[in-house]
């Protein structure tokens, strides 16, 4: 399991690589020219030629790529244009909400998804499954800005519950980090909690119906294990599947998400970034991103391996 | 009617039906049988007869959202299975009774290693730690002659060959001591040296554990090697019962006498599959079970059907000893040659 995994994790290489020449290019290739920007509004042509050649922009394309890829390999993804603060830096500031915020998000859909999809294919088309499965078109159909607006509504405003918006790190003490984290979450989660239930009851039912279920019965088991281990197991990798997409989903949608509940996280930092074509930072942005979407494929393939012993590793 | 000794199983008109678009389905039809303790019972009977639905039945594994048992009894040690609490059931089931399907390549769960499928049954049933029903899996697959036991407890379903699945389903089965031991087709999927061992195995721990088998099958070949009594079912319905060397000897149904001329004969017996054929050699075909059947549920494919035997059913007659059967002409079948 250990080489497999390691193995994985170096076949990622070749996707990051990748990844990495395609943000290079795109913004070489992008309209505007840094240089302009970073030498202010009315630069003469010398102090915008001073600051290419700052940049190493005025070099071969070629060894601009070597210089960039030897940075990176080292952990230097360069300095923000506007700031002259290192993007590492600048990202690893922002990381931590929106880390908080999607494993939040997460888990609330998770921790409601599972056990309402395995009821729902339980009590396949009895009246809880309908209701349920109800619930989660509704649930699927509503906007998340919408919902997000209804409960800021009712536990922040009316009933003064929970903060309307912001975020507390977790270094302030666990409740008020949590406190803020609800709402968006909540909000963030009911589409995703909708759409794991749903292939949650669907991968249950398939499984329910097989040969092994009806020897698992016929051992005379108590229902709890029928469904949790014999079924839900069998169950899972179509369920893991949807949650991955689900992650890699919401790790695009923070940039949304964080604007509606005033988070200051990786998204905040993306639209400011992109907005003063900031250009190292959006390089570093992209990077980072492709990397957490790749990180979580491999941890669900990986997952798999767990799960299903007829996959070879 | 009080329990006759030594029956552990009494099995009295049942009827088990399901909803489908095309109408209820009959699938069992007024089927009685007793099961005798520590007694090997044979099922036989055509594809779609309802050799399988009878056994669920037993267990009450219909499935509840399509099937019901609609009317009769079933008796085991003198209490009625039918009304019993669900949670009742569940105690039975795996422990008193349990049941070996017909598909080994899909009746264990992928997911689980061999000794966890095994185990968790005793340790439902007989309330011992894990510790020691993993141990008691571990005899039970030495039990079935599974080499190197120890180490297949570790192992998954996929690991292992159909034959060795079947004896990991048997020693499941088997792992609580039952007094009623269900083989639905235990050996139909399997190439016949292992389909020849696996019911040498049954046999043998029969003789061990005293185990009452009711042995489904369509192979009347199987039938006369390994039981002492046979039903012989046709369209749901019960149509002969005899001990085995009576069945043989004379049988009294024309469709009885059609499966054994079905047989394949034994110099022929291994086909280039390693399989015995299905019996289907009968001409004519199975009625549709979603309409009442009024007569004999075999007069369209019977050579002596009279008028009679299409509008009134034939009920058991007592040939004499355990011999009964379900024909008008029997008589006219007895003086014909078989
Ligand atoms: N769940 C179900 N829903 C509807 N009809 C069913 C269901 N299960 C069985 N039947 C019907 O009941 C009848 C008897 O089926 P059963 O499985 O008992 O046959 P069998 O004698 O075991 O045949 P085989 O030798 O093929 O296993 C068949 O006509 C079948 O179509
Ligand atoms: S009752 Fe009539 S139709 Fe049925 S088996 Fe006997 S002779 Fe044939
Ligand atoms: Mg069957």
């Amino acid at each position: 399991m250990t080489a497999y995994i390691v193995r994985r994790l170096f076949a990622t290489l070749p996707v990051m690589a990748v990844v990495a020449l395609f943000v290079f290019f795109l913004l070489r290739f992008a309209p505007g020219d840094p240089a302009a920007i970073i030498a202010g509004e009315d630069a003469t042509a010398e102090a915008i030629a001073a600051v290419r050649a700052k940049l190493g922009l005025d070099r071969p394309m070629v060894e601009q790529f070597f210089v960039w890829i030897l940075q990176l390999a080292q952990g230097d993804m360069g300095v923000s244009i506007f700031s002259n603060l290192a993007v590492t830096r600048l990202i690893s500031q922002r990381v931590e909400p929106t880390v908080a915020l999607t494993l939040s998000t997460l888990f609330v859909a998770v921790a409601l998804a599972i056990p309402i999809g395995v009821v729902a294919a339980w009590k396949a088309r009895k009246l809880v499954d309908r209701l349920v499965m109800g619930f989660a078109v509704l649930g699927f159909a509503m906007p998340g800005f919408v919902l997000a607006y209804i409960l800021i509504y009712f536990f922040a405003v009316q009933w003064q519950l929970l903060p309307v918006q912001g975020y507390r790190p977790i270094g302030e003490g666990l409740w008020p980090f949590v406190e803020c984290l609800i709402l968006p979450s909540v909000a963030l989660g009911v589409t995703y909690m909708a759409l794991i239930a749903r292939i949650t009851r669907a991968s249950m039912l398939e499984v329910l119906a097989q040969d092994y279920i009806r020897t698992a019965n016929a051992k005379g088991l108590a229902t709890d294990r029928v469904l949790l281990l014999h079924a839900l197991k069998n169950a899972a990798v179509p369920i893991i599947t949807v949650i991955g997409i689900g992650i890699a989903l919401l790790i695009s949608g923070v940039v949304i998400t964080e604007t509606v509940f005033n988070i200051p996280g990786l998204g905040r930092l993306t639209v400011d970034a992109v907005l003063k074509r900031d250009y190292p930072v959006v390089q570093g942005l992209i990077l980072v991103f492709a990397a957490a979407k790749v990180l979580v494929n491999l941890i669900i393939d990986i997952s798999y391996a767990f799960l299903d012993p007829r996959i070879r590793y | 009617m009080s329990v006759a000794v030594g029956n552990i199983l009494e099995v009295r008109n049942l009827q088990t039906q399901f909803n489908t678009l095309d109408g209820v389905v009959r699938a069992v039809d007024g089927v009685s049988f007793d099961l005798a303790r520590g007694e090997t019972l044979g099922i036989v009977g055509e594809s779609g007869c309802g050799k399988s639905v009878t056994a669920l039945s037993i267990l009450r594994l219909i499935p509840p959202e399509t099937g019901r048992i609609a009317a009769g009894s079933i008796k085991f040690e003198g209490e009625e299975l039918t009304t019993l609490g669900e949670e009742a059931m569940k105690r039975l089931r795996g422990h008193r009774i349990s049941m070996i399907f017909q598909e080994p390549m899909t009746s264990l769960n992928p997911v689980l290693t061999v000794g966890t499928q095994i185990a968790e049954n005793v340790v439902r049933h007989m309330a011992v730690p894990w510790r020691a029903a993993r141990e008691r899996a571990f005899e039970m697959l030495d039990l079935v002659r599974i080499a190197d036991a120890r180490r297949r407890l570790d192992e998954y379903p996929h690991q292992l060959s159909g034959g060795m699945r079947q004896r990991v389903m048997i020693a499941m089965a088997l792992s609580c001591d039952p007094q009623v031991l269900i083989a639905d087709e235990p050996t139909t999927a399997l190439d016949v040296t292992i389909q020849a061992q696996i019911l040498q195995l049954m046999l043998e721990l029969k003789e061990k554990t005293g185990t009452a088998i009711v042995l489904i099958t369509h192979d009347l070949g199987v039938v006369a090697e390994t039981t002492e009594r046979v039903v012989v079912m046709y369209a749901g319905r019960k149509v002969e019962e005899a001990p085995v060397e009576a069945l043989f000897d004379e049988p009294l149904h024309p469709y009885t006498r059609g499966l054994m001329r079905a047989i394949p004969r034994l110099d022929v017996e291994a086909d280039a599959a390693g399989t015995r054929p299905r019996l289907q050699e009968i001409p004519g075909l199975v009625p549709r079970l979603t309409q009442p059947i009024p007569g004999c549920a075999f007069a369209p494919r019977c050579g002596f059907a009279t008028g009679r035997c299409a509008v009134d059913p034939p009920p058991l007659i007592d040939a004499g000893a355990g011999h009964t059967v379900a024909c008008w002409e029997v008589e006219r079948v007895r003086a014909s040659a078989p």
